[in-house]
């Protein structure tokens, strides 16, 4: 008995298993496998194109081939106008025609079939345009083509909307199949992602032009500086150390001898960063030159510089210092504009010299004013930007000028001040991106 | 950083929050040049709640006075933290500038 049953079991589930279809049944699978086959190779072959332009015709052409379509259009959509773009189209006849700017066609979001299926990001399979009230007859981005039936299918990557990809007129049907309509959106699938694979790329090569671009700015800004940052004369000993931002900072410092036995040290902050202020920089760096030729007193170079910087784009400014040494007295006189107190370093301390200053130049028109100095053996002067205090630790805290002071003071007897002063800050910021630029100008009179 | 503008009858008062950097400083930007555009008599920027500001922050305030001054228009900063008075003591903005205790100081100046 229980073998019969046995047998009884396994013979009604090989009943089960033996499954009679139609010829035309196995023929549509069959179909589908082909398709779906078209569809995996074709998908290889556009996942690596990254070229957008070049992207878009292959996938037209075939999309066309697979959908068995007259035509085939790819609207792309623009984020900022809130508009759809016909860019591409491609018909039986005439290849791609990558359309010129004048006559794209354009689709406001629910506008004709191509805005609907936008806004509502739902595909739709229609056997006669003319009969759908959405069907929008002024624009069409295929010259000469008449649409009779066509699938639209919205196009969504990670990011949202990208486009709409249709296809027009069924070569050997009079329309397309709701079957047709599900190959088109699996295509369409496989589209999306190589239309967003390819603008990843394009924005990722952009902004690699970018950095570039920036690092030029930044070679070329620091080419501005003085060729060596070091050099004696009389008894003066002057020494600069400049250390660039992540980003391209404005710290110019810059040295000149306007009259014989003089020697003019500028240290300056162009605001903002960026090739801007490597631009303008470049400007500053051009003008002072120019306008302190011959001059003896900072505080008229200051002026002149002013006076031509009253214009600067975007509000921007240069805060500096400016002094001239007499290099056999060691007299000296400087002017300000909004830059920092200077420290006077001497065997009895270090003093905070925040002398009458003016504002940064290029913002209002002024008269700026010098204050008069003389140095004695074994002073030095220490002159910086604002980077080197303004620098942040992994905790977001500021070094502070007083801070900075601080450490000067307990140090100051050191030889290498400026060095140990560039190590104090680094370990201060223990690895944290540097916000600006770093600038020390030390001048030592023996 | 957020902004908060408030009209008055006689002045507007914006508000900012937050650091004014690189970054941030062209959204205040634009907010302060349509104030500008429509000629605002008297803007009093409300700096109490800022942490931060850089010199591309500054810059903006200057490109907005710039062309306020053109049309006598004023420009007014209040409320400036300490952290903040010190950059503006430096940089000598004070000269630049307009700075009151108060939102009212400045209003009624």
């Amino acid at each position: 008995m229980k073998s019969n049953v046995k047998n009884g079991a396994a013979a009604s589930k090989k009943n089960i298993d033996k499954v009679t279809v139609s010829a035309s049944y196995l023929r549509n699978i069959e179909k589908k496998v082909e398709d779906l086959e078209s569809i995996i190779e074709v998908s290889y072959i556009i996942s690596s194109t990254l070229d957008y332009g070049k992207l878009i015709s292959l996938v037209m052409e075939k999309a066309k081939h697979i959908m068995q379509a007259e035509a085939c259009s790819i609207l792309q959509y623009d984020k900022e106008s809130d508009k759809l773009v016909s860019e591409f189209a491609i018909t039986g006849q005439r290849v791609t025609s990558n359309v010129l700017p004048k006559d794209r066609v354009t689709f406001d979001m629910g506008q004709g079939i191509a805005g609907w299926v936008a806004e509502h990001l739902e595909s739709v399979v229609i056997k006669d345009v003319y009969l759908d009230e959405r069907f929008y007859h002024k624009a069409n981005p295929l010259n000469n083509f008449k649409t009779k039936s066509m699938i639209a299918v919205p196009l969504v990557g990670r990011r949202g909307l990208l486009g709409v990809a249709m296809v027009m007129n069924s070569k050997d049907r009079n329309y397309f199949s709701d079957y047709d309509a599900g190959i088109f959106q699996t295509f369409c699938v496989q589209i999306s992602a190589a239309i967003e694979n390819s603008r990843f790329y394009t924005e990722s090569v952009k902004m690699e032009k970018f950095r570039e671009g920036l690092e030029i700015a930044s070679v070329l800004q620091k080419s501005f500086l003085p060729e060596t940052p070091a050099f004696r004369k009389g008894n003066l000993h002057v020494s600069a150390t400049n250390i660039p931002a992540d980003k391209v900072g404005g710290d110019i410092y810059d040295f000149t001898e306007p009259v014989n036995g003089s020697i003019g040290v500028l240290v300056g902050d162009v605001s903002g960063k960026g090739i801007s202020a490597a631009l303008y920089m470049a400007k500053i760096i051009s003008d002072f030159r120019y306008k302190s030729k011959m001059i003896e007193r900072p505080e008229v170079v200051f002026n002149r510089l002013n006076e031509g910087l009253s214009n600067s784009p975007m509000g921007m400014f240069l805060t500096a210092s400016y002094f001239i040494v007499d290099v056999q007295t060691g007299q000296f006189a400087v002017s300000s504009a909004g830059h920092p107190p200077f420290l006077w370093i001497t065997n009895a301390g270090v003093r905070i010299m925040d002398i009458p200053s003016g504002p940064p130049l290029g913002i209002l028109q002024y008269e700026y004013i010098s204050s008069g100095f003389t140095l004695k053996s074994g002073d030095r002067l220490l002159i910086l930007t604002d980077g080197v205090f303004d620098v942040i630790n992994a905790n977001g805290e500021r070094l502070g000028f007083k801070h900075l002071v601080a450490y000067i003071k307990e140090h100051r007897e050191k030889e290498t001040l400026v060095q140990a002063i560039v190590d104090y800050v680094h370990d201060f910021s223990d690895g944290a991106e540097m916000p600006d630029d770093i600038t020390l100008v030390e001048l030592k009179w023996q | 950083m957020k902004i908060d503008t408030v009209l008055h009858s006689d002045y507007t008062v914006v508000s900012i929050a937050g650091e004014i950097d690189m970054y941030s400083s062209p959204a205040l930007r634009d907010m302060l040049l349509t104030l500008v555009k429509k000629n605002t008599a008297t803007v009093i920027v409300n700096l109490k709640e800022v942490r931060y500001i850089d010199s591309s922050g500054i810059a903006t305030f200057v490109e907005a006075l710039k062309k306020m001054l053109a049309y006598k228009g004023k420009l007014k900063m209040a409320q400036v933290p300490d952290r903040l008075m010190e950059i503006f003591n430096f940089s000598k903005l004070d000269k630049v500038f307009e700075i009151y205790g108060s939102i009212e100081d400045a209003a009624n100046s």
